[in-house]
């Protein structure tokens, strides 16, 4: 308000000048029509007169950009926005809304409207920016181009990638013209991963049961055809058959356990788990489980673990025990009678540190990368004593059913699902595995969980039982 | 008055990098579709694929056009320049990913007609999903501007190589076991060097990226951690 006489004088003041300018002149030509001056003076009015009409128009400038100014908005975007805004905002699809001006533009493809679930998907920062920063698929763009321009509906899958590979179906749709000309287009992407996944696990279910269950079943029914025929009457080879056919039906089922366990993790992938564990607990109770079976191999196990309710992690519960569990096993198995499997639990490191190498010489390789999001993870690092990995074996060890020619992993041998089950429960879990060996010494896993939201808030957190003695 | 001038430079510059994310993503649907022709044996997706290559070239000759336009016109300085060049350079990068994305759909032609190896096409896939993934990563640091992202790309390209040297040490048992595998072990080889090489690219576009945001050259031979310590000092 107080600055409304300032904007009056000036809106007052422009024709004021020009009305001046103007006698100027004239009196410029009237008094050039009667030839009494010298012709210096005349061009001295002359330019006076021209910088009058300049201030003028100048002025009038001003004065309308002065009763203009309260005209443009300067709201903050979502302040005053229409109910909708926030409607929009809300939906659990991500949701934009695409602007454009003429085809072959390529920046006048701009999205206006973003709700958040498209920012948390496509990692946007801003209000409205390029479509191709948020979306380069070729598929999505043509599908919004042509509800853009040519007015129809249309669809296009879009797989935005990342470490928990996901899978939209992106549907556009034309909404008209903007007050503005431009046209505009609605994209609305929904996640069929679910559908994807059901369909991807079934097929490699299936696939992998009727592979690997072929040979313990193939060996199966020739020893109960050996049982009814000649060695019916023989007891010691009744006694020997039977043994090995309880072993066969048994590794059945852990192959068909470790099947389940794993297709059961792989619908879930892209879904973060909820809730928050000690980690040091699971190791805790880990130990606890497999003290006798390592006792039973000559094997120490060595845990070197912070006190409880100082490492706590964003994950399942059970599926981290399950992460320990196939770490420890494994290297129980592969570690030789009088040796020992450390355990190490370390927090508050970054993603860089957590998986950077241990050992200078080592052959090491990460076996699953996050993508970026977090700031501190805590690992966890179990090394066996063993005879260690070649280097050109690392890239494959998560892969399923792969086995190390060469490598026997004794008498309770495994389904060759354990590490592929690590695996993709630490991509659920938004963190990292990492392998590292030197032949002769040993091979170390190192798995890294990123820390819970509280544990990051809350750095030093109380910690009740001060005597936390690991194992 | 000037502002008409200096947002149709502004738009000039945007577009450039429009264009290259465009062209990003056209390279990537490229890359990651002559992946899935391998791994599934798609003698139709590999033909698309050979057909689609030609805008790929279009679009890079596309850039520079623009871009040395602008750089006559326009003289950017510093940011802009820098901006411009790396436009320009990101565009060759990826007309190479799109040449080798060619040539490994050119090869899966000649692969449908031999048996299938499927434990070999599991690494391929297994590999070609980490090449993809870094190029991804890489485009997403340059649409975004993200020097870490680049970095982080820039810094993992071990990776690809141990998968290229495991895979390479697998062809040869087959074709030791087997001559008759030869053939196709071969082609299968060649796959495996392309996507070594896009990923290489993935490496190069990270470089960029680095000298775009920072105007310094190279990222340096060590560990980017050591080297951001040697030039704070």
């Amino acid at each position: 308000m107080s600055q409304t006489p300032p904007r009056r004088w000036l809106r007052l003041s422009g024709p004021a000048l020009i009305a001046g300018g103007l006698g100027v002149l004239a009196l410029l030509v009237v008094s050039a029509g009667r030839g009494d001056q010298s012709d210096a003076a005349a061009w001295m009015a002359l330019i006076v007169a021209i910088l009058v009409l300049a201030v003028a128009w100048r002025a009038g400038q001003l004065a309308q950009d002065a009763t203009q100014a309260p005209q443009v908005p300067a709201r903050p975007p979502h302040e005053n926005a229409p109910p909708y805004v926030s409607i929009i905002n809300a939906l659990p699809d991500p949701v934009l809304v695409i602007a454009a001006h003429e085809p072959d533009d390529l920046t006048g493809r701009r999205f206006v409207v973003v709700n958040q679930a498209a920012r948390d998907l496509l990692r946007i920062q801003h209000d409205a920016g390029l479509l191709v920063t948020a979306i380069r698929d070729p598929q999505v763009l043509e599908a919004v181009d042509e509800a853009l321009f040519g007015g129809l509906d249309s669809q296009a899958v879009y797989e935005p990638g990342g470490a928990q590979a996901r899978v939209l179906k992106a549907f556009a749709k034309p909404l008209g013209q903007a007050p503005d000309g431009s046209r505009l287009a609605l994209l609305v992407l929904r996640d069929e991963t679910d559908i994807r996944r059901a369909e991807q696990t079934r097929a490699d279910f299936l696939a992998n049961a009727s592979h690997e269950l072929r040979t313990p079943l193939a060996s199966l029914s020739g020893f109960i055809e050996t049982l009814r025929g000649h060695a019916r009457t023989d007891e010691g080879a009744r006694e020997k058959f039977l043994t090995i056919m309880q072993t066969q039906a048994e590794r059945m089922a852990r192959l068909i356990d470790d099947l389940l366990s794993l297709s059961r993790i792989e619908l879930n992938e892209h879904i973060a788990p909820q809730g928050e564990t000690d980690l040091t607990l699971a190791v805790m109770d880990v130990v606890d489980a497999l003290g006798p079976l390592a006792r039973e191999r000559g094997v120490t196990l060595a845990p070197c673990l912070p006190p409880r309710g100082e490492v706590v992690v964003a994950g399942d519960r059970d599926q981290i025990v399950q992460v320990v569990q196939n770490l420890v096993d494994n290297a129980l198995k592969y570690s030789p009678k009088g040796g020992a499997v450390t355990i190490v639990l370390q927090s508050a490191l970054t993603a860089d540190a957590a998986a950077a190498p241990l050992r200078p010489q080592a052959a090491r390789l990460s076996l699953l990368t996050p993508d970026h999001g977090h700031d501190l993870y805590a690992a966890l690092r179990v090394s066996d004593s063993g005879v260690g990995l070649k280097r050109e074996h690392l890239p494959r060890l998560t892969e399923r059913f792969y086995r190390v020619e060469g490598q026997k992993s004794g008498e309770r041998s495994g389904t060759g699902l354990g590490l592929a089950i690590v695996k993709h429960i630490m991509n659920r879990h938004r963190g990292g595995l990492a392998v590292e060996s030197v032949e002769g010494e040993g091979t170390t896993f190192s798995a890294y969980f990123p820390l819970s939201a509280a544990a990051l808030a809350m750095p030093e957190p109380p910690i009740e039982d001060v005597v936390t003695k690991p194992s | 008055m000037n502002e008409h001038i200096v947002k149709s430079y502004e738009d000039e510059l945007n577009t450039l990098t429009a264009e290259c994310a465009r062209m990003g993503g056209l390279t990537e649907a490229q890359v990651g579709d002559s992946i899935e022709a391998v791994v599934k044996r798609d003698q139709a997706l590999a033909e698309a694929i050979v057909g689609r290559d030609e805008r790929l070239d279009v679009l890079e000759a596309d850039i520079e056009r623009k871009a040395i336009r602008l750089i006559a016109l326009r003289q950017p300085m510093a940011n802009d320049l820098r901006k411009t060049v790396a436009a320009m350079k990101i565009a060759m990068n990826l007309e190479r990913c799109g040449d080798l994305a060619k040539n490994i759909a050119k090869r899966t032609l000649v692969l449908t007609e031999a048996e299938p190896m499927s434990p070999l096409t599991r690494s391929i896939e297994r590999m070609g999903k980490l090449v993809l993934g870094r190029l991804k990563d890489v485009l997403d640091a340059y649409t975004g501007s993200d020097l870490d992202r680049a970095l982080a790309v820039w810094s993992r390209d071990d990776e690809v190589d141990e998968h290229y040297n495991s895979l390479f040490r697998e062809l040869l048992t087959y074709m030791m076991g087997d001559p008759r595998t030869i053939t196709a072990c071969a082609h299968m080889l060649f796959v495996a060097k392309n996507l070594e090489r896009i990923g290489d690219h993935a490496t190069n576009i990270a470089e960029i990226i680095h000298y775009e945001i920072t105007g310094a050259e190279t990222i340096g031979s060590a560990r980017p951690k050591t080297d951001d310590l040697l030039r704070d000092a």
